[in-house]
């Protein structure tokens, strides 16, 4: 599934955007389908907006979002549905569990909800918390965990479902670099395995996974 | 396993108390409308319904009332008979017709001697409330049969029979005697015998068959006279406003007794009319209520149907599911509503039996009828919000 952004801008990063270049705002991109795109963003040039864009939580911009080359928001909400639960996952910045949920019943959610069926079986959700040593919070409620635990959540639960692309926004900001590491590569099996690509916004340079494309935003 | 998921969600988010809270002020608003639409069913039923009826009060005699001007001419216009069967509250009008000749009669035994003068009137027998197998006359009968008003009997017993020492008499006693009757004509007196049959407590007047009147005028009368001065009205309603507006209005006057209620029942109408305006004022706000307390459960799910529908929870899916979560409790609220009315009305009705005051045991179908219809407007009322909080998500 190949993604381009035509001359995006967002209307309240305007002004600022006039005065600076990006490799993304207000420029021509095609994202092939399988790269693993790294953006590198200061705070406060966009980076969640950029990704909110992306998977259609926001509209206030200008210029135009083509999945597979049809307009982001000519999708009507059915398709949305179907886009966002076979073809673009997404890890939130601010991780957005529900927090009466379970840690499990969070992930678990994710996986039952693709209408064309499952892509994975319920014990792999076991395998991927043994991999991120979050198996001890599986039956905890999700607003009881740390931030950390939350986030490697949120990781799984972005993995156990069918996806061409994967939106993550700061994935790692909550974990050590051990935990880092470890949730790193399993992104990395688990694209591979659906030859899907990535965009991963962070603050900083890093080597976690084997980008394949560097833009600055 | 989804179901599951979002049912433990939006349980867990929408709250048990405010769940109870919306419920019972659903049932509460519920219970006050469709009891208000019983209530008024059974006062309709109470005023109008068969089994509540007086018989008698149900026909008038009507005429002209006697005034300076109208001396000499109470005669009822045909047009006036016409005007009155048009009117929507009289059901029939039968005419008094009256005899042409002049009558006297005598008492025909030694226990009742008496004479007087008399006249006669007939009126179809469907106006009749003495119902008697005596109650008819050919050329051969020996005697005419005659009705006198209860009130005669009544006058002569307390009246005329204790001041003048006279014994009194019974209805058997008066039935069992014949009477002599003498009919003045252009050729002489003409003798038959006649009996009481009947008192009757509607028509004020001395009745006789109206073959016999038929027959008798044809006869024997002097003049014929074809205009009726007093006619009898049978009416659902003599309470009815309208009607006693109509007599007034048409300088008619009748038994004041039996519309006197008239004026207790314009009382009565504008208390419920005040009510119903009321009631309806109160279904407005109860629907506000509805309304307000369906958005407030599913307003209070509004982070999770947003955070469900960017994980990509298909709409459609997502609506269906919290119908199914909410609408039922609906359902539930107005059957056992329904239940508890029926209940109410079953017990209301036993209670209003002893009272010789009827209504229905059964609930009516009106209030089942707005217990849909309320049920039809919540249903548009959750799906709107679910819809609305599904689209802004």
């Amino acid at each position: 599934m190949e993604l381009v952004l035509q001359n995006l801008i967002p209307i309240p990063l305007r002004d600022k955007l006039s005065q600076r270049n990006s490799d993304i705002w207000n420029t021509q991109k095609t994202l092939k389908q399988g790269e693993w795109i790294k953006v590198k963003a200061p705070s406060g040039t966009g980076k969640t907006t950029l990704v909110h864009i992306l998977y259609r939580l926001r509209n206030d911009y200008t210029g135009h979002v083509l999945w597979n080359g049809k307009e982001e928001q000519r999708f009507s909400a059915a398709e949305l549905a179907v886009l966002r639960q076979s073809a673009v996952s997404v890890v939130f910045q601010d991780l957005r569990l529900f927090s009466q949920l379970t840690a499990r019943e969070n992930i678990e959610l994710n996986r039952v909800l693709p209408a064309s069926g499952t892509h994975y079986e319920s014990t792999v959700i076991d395998a991927m918390a043994e991999r991120l040593g979050v198996t001890h919070i599986l039956q905890q409620r999700a607003g009881l965990c740390s931030y950390g635990e939350q986030q490697r959540i949120a990781i799984i639960r972005a993995l156990v479902q069918p996806f061409q692309w994967l939106l993550m926004d700061e994935p790692f900001s909550h974990l050590d670099e051990e935990n880092t590491r470890k949730a790193a590569a399993l992104i990395a099996e688990e694209c591979e395995k659906r030859g899907a690509g990535f965009i991963l916004t962070d603050l900083d340079e890093d080597r976690h996974l084997p980008y394949t494309t560097f833009y600055n935003l | 396993m989804l179901n599951n998921l979002l049912k433990k969600l939006i349980k867990a988010s929408a709250g048990r108390t405010r769940f109870i809270m919306a419920v019972t002020g659903l049932s509460v608003a519920l219970l006050l409308i469709l009891s208000a639409v019983q209530l008024q069913v059974n006062y309709n039923h109470l005023l109008h319904g068969k089994s509540n009826k007086d018989s008698i009060a149900n026909f008038l005699v009507l005429n002209k009332a006697v005034t300076a001007e109208t001396i000499g001419a109470t005669a009822l216009s045909a047009a006036d008979i016409q005007q009155l069967k048009q009117q929507p509250f009289i059901d029939a009008v039968g005419l008094l017709t009256p005899s042409g000749f002049k009558v006297s009669a005598q008492g025909g035994s030694a226990q009742l001697p008496f004479y007087t003068d008399l006249f006669f009137e007939s009126v179809p027998d469907e106006f009749i409330d003495v119902v008697d197998k005596d109650w008819n006359w050919s050329e051969e009968a020996q005697y005419v049969p005659v009705i006198i008003p209860n009130m005669f009997l009544d006058l002569y017993n307390f009246g005329f029979a204790t001041s003048q020492g006279l014994p009194q008499l019974t209805q058997d006693l008066v039935k069992s005697l014949p009477l002599k009757i003498s009919i003045t004509t252009p050729m002489g007196n003409v003798p038959y015998y006649a009996r009481v049959i009947g008192f009757s407590d509607r028509i004020s007047s001395v009745l006789v068959p109206q073959n016999f009147m038929t027959w008798a005028n044809k006869r024997f009368a002097s003049e014929v006279r074809t205009q009726p001065s007093r006619v009898v009205i049978k009416t659902s309603d003599p309470g009815n406003p309208q009607l006693v507006e109509y007599l007034k209005k048409h300088g008619l006057t009748t038994d004041a007794d039996k519309t006197r209620f008239s004026k207790y029942r314009q009382i009565v109408n504008t208390v419920v009319n005040i009510s119903g305006i009321t009631g309806g004022l109160m279904l407005l706000f109860a629907l506000l209520i509805f309304t307000l307390f369906i958005q407030l459960t599913i307003a209070s799910c509004k982070e999770e149907i947003t955070l469900l529908i960017a994980l990509g929870a298909a709409p459609a899916q997502l609506y269906r599911f919290l119908m199914r979560r909410f609408f039922p409790s609906n359902v539930v609220v107005i059957v056992v509503v329904l239940a508890v009315i029926a209940a109410a009305q079953f017990a209301l009705a036993e209670f209003l039996q002893q009272q010789s005051m009827y209504v229905m045991h059964l609930i009516s179908p009106f209030t089942i009828l707005a217990g849909v219809i309320i049920l039809a407007v919540l249903w548009l009322v959750n799906s709107s919000t679910i819809k609305k909080y599904i689209r802004q998500s």
